[in-house]
């Protein structure tokens, strides 16, 4: 058995921490086993075993600005003198234990009155007392659990949500009730009781008025919206057969002809807005369309005479010094006024290896500083820094380069054939019996109402995207389905996308090194958090290293020193072991001993397994490589399967969004797949953007669809399933226009009454949910 | 005759019941989350203090 922490399931260090005859893998989880366990919580280890979450180190005052009356107002949802409530997203929410713990939180700190856990949208909406307790405070503790609160996100209100389910609950009641009381006329008893018709008529027309007028609004509105921009979508018939049904019907009331058909009137908008409540499940807690305000910090440091204080970045401006710690993010376009920087822009260019600014160079916005904190002096706020400028022009392009639904599409020449029967019928009755022409003509468009035609795409495609869903790609929307099987040219980001930025190959410049130097640069690296060396650590065998540390020390983004056997040992940058090499550079660790270089150490990004075989399956597409590296690389892009002239280096964001510009303009469709904020451009302008994730809560830029990383093997099957799910929606077209076909063949011979729109309509909306459910389904129901 | 239309009334009062339910309920925040509250009923009660 392989040990592991009892509390996050972690492997264990040697030594572990010990507590309570248990093991943990450092003194953060042990912490809050501890904490637990006074409390009388140990359930949290029932539920799932190793459900934990290893704390992260945070500074002491890292949450200070909450206490900021200006920003605290931001996240606070309630306040009175006594408590004060607050919804906050919690990324890490992931299993039964952590409900079990969140809701919990009373137990653990006594001025936490109730806590209320939203599993779905990874949120937990808190009650705390006012007095003695500050916000920052509870941030602190949930951090120290594990569950540090992600204040970048903002919760979306759930007014829309709520308004479309009362409007799903007036249609059905309206169409049930009215049902009802139709029954006995679709049997033609109440012929001769005339009073009671009338009465369930007028009863009809009642209920209908709120399904008329607040539960198929969104119709009328999105019909308009479509004509008066000079197109037709979907929404533009289905507009008409509702105002010819319900004109037609309350005629018929009013007229004392009998009820009408109320009942189908009611039945199509309830079945109606189920599809579209079924279309718009999406993710909860995945967000697509985040903004730049949820990449920076809330707030920084601002250099004052008297020392420094806390401001929202909004305040910034420019010329004002600021003040950026150990692992903070660079806010806005800066001089430097350090002497020196280490920054890690691995998330907006997709690099990993630390950059070094020097006093006076321009730092730009969106890095992580590694190291020491340095003093900068604001160059252009946050808003108009070169990162957020490129965010933000690519954001419109999208809707303007307008993407087409299938169902949109054929409701053009829908709509034309639609008139055109009715005119011809119309002809053809004025011969046979003029006084039937109006009733031919309403029938006409009562019966060609696209109900199941409505309901055909939202099924198909939900079901599709449901499938996708469980198999790691997460769609924003059910248009993306359809998009995707138009794509015939899929672009890739290098760094990041097909380079796996945890795989590493690690080059020793002296493989001969002494056994017990191996263990000691092992040993070494075991105490550092800096990224490469705990690389070094996972790529050197040997379980244990039983060397011993007569004295160790850390200087934040430059190396270790360590003594072992009155040696002198550093492992670190160049400049930091002071050694003289002739391949000084970047992604290159030096370790010394007592001044000696005796190792080298250079790392080079690893491609992911997975490539080849993913290009070989998409033969059928042209496949391209914007990278913003130099062509070092080259070479291995083409022995994994990409043509040298497709290959593009030294593409900056910008240029990576043009390229595909230019594709698009000689007719292709694209398909960007990134990863970092250099791609934010391309991904919003290519038909389908895809981030790719290796941790699916983590931010990502905004695109159409989130990929988890570990299953990007199933790119080309993905295509697979939107072309299959193309060919069911087709299928389920050809089902309703069909059923449009029966029906119209009664109202072309003036024989359609409520009954018989009363059976087809609901009978064809069955079939077409069932037959794209089912064919979806039947194909994919175990993973890809 | 009269006996079907005080059913008529009856029945529309009873689906409006169920309808005027349904908005509480929405409104009420009932169909907000449809996970969590299923996990919640399984977490043992505090056991009660004896000598209370």
């Amino acid at each position: 058995m392989m040990n592991t922490c009892y509390h996050c399931g972690e492997e264990l260090p040697s030594p572990a921490v010990h507590f309570d005859a248990k093991e943990f893998c450092c003194q953060g989880c042990s912490n809050v086993y501890a904490l637990l366990n006074t409390n009388a919580l140990k359930d949290f280890y029932q539920f799932e075993k190793t459900p934990g979450i290893k704390p992260k180190k945070g500074r002491s005052d890292k949450f200070q600005f909450l206490d900021i009356p200006e920003i605290r107002a931001r996240f606070v949802q309630y306040e009175d003198d006594h408590i004060v409530r607050i919804c906050l997203s919690l990324p890490s929410i992931h299993c039964t234990s952590c409900i079990f713990l969140l809701e919990n939180l009373p137990k653990i700190n006594p001025h936490v009155r109730s806590s209320q856990v939203h599993f779905a949208k990874k949120e937990a909406t808190i009650v705390f007392k006012k007095e003695g307790f500050q916000l920052s405070e509870l941030a602190e503790l949930l951090q120290f659990i594990g569950y540090e609160p992600d204040f970048g996100r903002k919760s979306e209100s759930k007014g829309t949500k709520k308004s479309f389910l009362l409007k799903i609950g007036l249609a059905g009641f309206a169409f049930g009730s009215i049902m009802l009381w139709s029954a006995p006329d679709y049997f033609g008893i109440t012929l001769d009781n005339l009073s009671f018709r009338n009465f369930t008529a007028y009863l009809s027309f009642l209920v209908s008025l709120p399904v008329f007028f607040y539960s198929a609004n969104e119709y009328y509105i999105s019909a308009y919206k479509a004509l008066r921009s000079r197109s037709i979508n979907l929404d533009v018939p289905i507009t008409l057969g509702i105002l010819a049904l319900y004109a037609q019907s309350t005629y018929h009331i009013f007229t004392q002809q009998g009820p009408g058909y109320m009942d189908s009137f009611a039945g199509f908008i309830f079945f109606l807005l189920i599809g579209k409540w079924f279309q718009n499940r999406t993710y909860q807690s995945l967000s697509f369309d985040r903004d730049y305000t949820s990449y920076f910090p809330v707030a920084i440091h601002r250099v004052t005479a008297t020392g420094s204080e806390i401001i929202p970045i909004e305040h910034l401006q420019k010329g004002q010094r600021i003040f950026v710690r150990n692992e903070e993010i660079i806010p806005c376009d800066c001089l430097l006024h350090s002497e020196e920087a280490q920054i890690d822009y691995s998330f907006v260019t997709g690099e990993s290896e630390l950059i070094t600014k020097r006093k006076g160079e321009i730092i730009y916005a969106g890095g992580k500083l590694m190291g020491m904190s340095i003093e900068l002096e604001v160059k252009s706020e946050t808003n108009r820094s070169h990162l957020t400028q490129l965010w933000n022009e690519t954001k419109d392009k999208k809707e303007a380069n307008g993407f087409v639904r299938y169902q949109d599409r054929i409701s053009r020449y829908f709509l034309i054939i639609l008139i055109l029967v009715a005119l011809v019928s119309g002809i053809v009755w004025s011969f046979l019996d003029p006084s039937k022409i109006m009733t031919v003509i309403v029938s006409i468009l009562i019966v060609a109402c696209p109900c199941a035609l409505a309901l055909s795409s939202p099924f198909t495609l939900g079901n599709a995207l449901s499938v996708l869903g469980k198999n790691g790609l997460y769609l924003k929307n059910t248009n993306i389905v359809e998009a995707l099987d138009e794509i015939s040219t899929v672009v890739f980001d290098k760094t990041g996308t097909l380079t796996d930025p945890s795989a590493y190959h690690l080059n020793y410049s002296n493989p001969d090194l002494a056994v017990d130097e191996w263990r000691i640069l092992k040993e070494l690296s075991s105490h550092s958090t800096h990224p490469l060396s705990k690389l070094i650590f996972t790529n050197l065998f040997a379980t244990s290293t039983g060397i011993i540390l007569e004295s160790f020390k850390e200087w934040k983004g430059k190396g270790i020193e360590g003594k072992v056997n009155g040696s002198t040992y550093l492992l670190g940058s160049a400049s930091f072991t002071k050694v003289n090499s002739s391949t000084q550079q970047n992604g290159t660790v030096y370790f010394s001993k007592d001044g000696q270089l005796i190792q080298e150490i250079h790392f080079t990004s690893a491609f992911r397994n997975e490539i080849p075989s993913i290009l070989t399956q998409l033969h059928d597409k042209k496949k391209y490589v914007l990278s913003g590296d130099d062509q070092k690389d080259l070479e291995t892009l083409v022995s994994l399967g990409f043509q040298a002239e497709n290959c593009f280096f030294h593409q900056e964001p910008k240029d990576k969004a043009l390229f595909i510009e230019k594709l698009q303009a000689s007719g292709e469709k694209v398909l960007m797949l990134g990863d970092g904020l250099n791609d934010v451009g391309a991904l919003g302008t290519a038909e389908v953007g895809i981030a790719l994730s290796e941790d699916m809560f983590r931010f990502t830029p905004s695109s159409d669809a989130i990929l988890n990383a570990q299953h990007l093997n199933l790119l080309p099957s993905y295509f697979k399933v939107s072309n299959y799910a193309k060919r069911v929606l087709k299928i389920c077209l050809g089902f309703s226009i069909t059923y449009n076909l029966i029906g119209l063949s009664f109202a072309i011979s003036a024989a359609l009454s409520p009954i018989v729109a009363a059976i087809l309509m609901p009978i064809s909306s069955i079939t077409v949910v069932f037959l794209s459910s089912t064919l979806i389904h039947i194909k994919y129901w175990k993973q890809l | 005759m009269g006996m079907i239309y005080l059913m008529l009334i009856v029945s529309l009062c009873i689906a409006g019941f169920f309808l005027l339910f349904f908005l509480w309920a929405t409104k009420n925040g009932q169909f907000d989350d449809d996970y969590t509250p299923s996990v919640r009923m399984l977490f043992e009660d505090e056991p009660k203090l004896k000598d209370e």
